[in-house]
């Protein structure tokens, strides 16, 4: 019986390809999206760039993809090579948030829904250890998974169209922070004085995929 | 430097973009017609990635401060200097105190002006491209100078381009997205054959089409999006993620519009018409 692909090859763009993980077969592929992108970085001149959702990766190549000898199969021989997959220097950053009302519009009426306190709602936020699977929707936005399940809800039916750079939310089962000001339609929860996205820095997001969070309540002052 | 009179609908400083950060959730960005800014620039002899100003719908009004040779292309947007009447597609000699000015677009959206040596705007994340978050403005705003290049050209040499028509493609070419081989046969289908319509959302990050697809799609896991990612929502409507469009979704991705398709599009707006013709590799 023929081994089953442990990823899906897609060429969606001369120069892109997607390759796609069965989150049945595997639910928490994080460990080898993390470690197989550094590992084709490292091997593959042909790879420019190399983004990434929950399941997936997306390879930018510097050529037509149709032109790369032995193609994908060289991917799926790496692949086999690594034996087991660890992401290099993940980091614990510990991000300060302030869950008083006057920067947090929705805590009450979202702790109401969910039928704790507010102050248990703040004990269980911040005890937990999130895990950043990747960065997107907005320049400095992290995809964090981990938001214990008391805390999980519906988003708001109707988003609002500003919310603050800073706020932290929830909405569904993830929980996050908005890196610029924009749109959104989670549940506004605390704010934060730390800069997620810095764009005059070389590097402009201090997290990187695979980087443990912890929210730390501090007070107004 | 350029003085900013008046600024025009839509205008902004944009070069090749942000490429590499995508990453960090930073969209590319980029002038939307590629192909126009190519030529803008080509024909002042200015490396590849000088920054240009796109100008959408109608153009600004600006004053420069020095002399300098400018060039335009794309679509045809009345340019005077001087109150006389000028030629896209051509190199033309400015002084010091001369006035450039814009009608409303025709035969396309969008024009971009290339000067000798390009804007000088400051890089951030090394990019000239203006966006929201990034550069301190998303659009020139008035009143402002912006900082050009100091180049001297000699018009007698370099490139010349044949007086070429605005790009007016109502075919766009279209790659089958990662998602595309969940849809039913009758949406396949629909996506070849139909007229699509741009709607009125339609900007630098996305353009939503008028046409809905009958489809039972579930969403996906967010997934990496690129310019060009068609994404399907729930209830059928057609999203083009355009050059700012963010870097993640999860809609599924039913098509992919190439490079070519992506500066033609750039060339349309609101009512404007087109079909997608898929193509395999």
């Amino acid at each position: 019986m023929e081994k089953a692909l442990p990823f899906r090859f897609f060429i969606t763009h001369p120069k892109v390809a997607v390759l796609e993980w069965d989150t049945e077969a595997n639910p928490s592929p994080l460990k080898q999206l993390i470690g197989f992108q550094e590992a084709i970085l490292k091997e593959f001149n042909e790879v420019s760039q190399i983004t990434q959702g929950y399941r997936s990766l997306m390879l930018y190549h510097n050529c037509d993809i149709h032109y790369l000898e032995d193609y994908p199969n060289r991917l799926y021989l790496l692949f086999d090579s690594l034996s087991t997959f660890s992401f290099t220097k993940q980091k614990t950053w510990q991000i300060p948030v302030c869950y008083e009302e006057s920067m947090a519009p929705d805590i009450k009426s979202l702790a109401n829904q969910l039928n704790i306190s507010t102050a248990t709602l703040v004990r269980e936020h911040t005890s937990a250890n999130y895990q950043v699977n990747f960065i997107g929707f907005l320049p400095g936005f992290l995809y964090l998974s981990g938001l214990p399940k008391v805390l999980e809800c519906r988003r708001k039916s109707t988003p609002i169209p500003r919310v603050d750079r800073g706020s932290v939310g929830i909405g569904g089962k993830q929980t996050g922070i908005y890196p610029l000001e924009s749109p959104g339609g989670w549940h506004l929860i605390g704010k934060t004085p730390c800069s997620l996205f810095e764009p005059k820095k070389k590097n402009p997001c201090f997290a990187k995929a695979g980087d443990s969070i912890q929210f730390l309540s501090i007070s107004k002052l | 430097m350029i003085e900013v009179l008046l600024t025009g609908i839509h205008s902004s400083i944009q070069d090749l973009g942000r490429f590499g950060i995508q990453n960090t959730g930073v969209p590319i960005g980029g002038a939307m017609d590629l192909t126009a800014m190519q030529m803008a620039n080509s024909l002042l002899n200015n490396h590849k990635q000088s920054a240009v100003l796109e100008m959408c719908f109608k153009g600004p009004k600006l004053r420069f401060h020095q002399s300098t040779t400018i060039a335009l292309a794309g679509a045809d947007m009345n340019a005077k200097l001087n109150e006389k009447p000028i030629n896209n597609f051509r190199a033309i000699k400015i002084k010091e105190n001369d006035l450039l000015q814009f009608g409303n677009a025709q035969h396309g959206k969008r024009t971009y002006l290339a000067v000798a040596g390009g804007f000088k705007n400051p890089k951030i994340l090394n990019s000239r491209s203006q966006y929201q978050g990034i550069t301190p403005e998303a659009t020139i705003s008035k009143t402002k100078l912006i900082p050009i290049g100091q180049v001297d050209l000699n018009l007698q040499k370099g490139a010349r381009l044949t007086l070429t028509e605005p790009n007016q493609n109502d075919i766009i070419p279209v790659y089958n997205g990662p998602e595309f081989h969940l849809l039913p046969k009758k949406a396949q289908d629909q996506l070849a054959k139909q007229v699509f319509t741009i709607s009125n959302k339609n900007s630098r990050m996305a353009y939503v089409l008028v046409e809905k697809l009958v489809h039972e799609l579930p969403s996906i896991w967010t997934a990496p999006v690129l310019p060009g990612t068609i994404q399907c929502t729930p209830d059928g409507t057609l999203v083009i993620l355009m050059r700012d469009a963010q870097t993640t979704g999860g809609y599924p991705r039913v098509l992919q519009v190439s490079d070519e398709g992506i500066n033609s599009l750039a060339q349309k707006s609101t009512k404007d018409q087109f079909q997608f013709e898929l193509t395999s590799f």
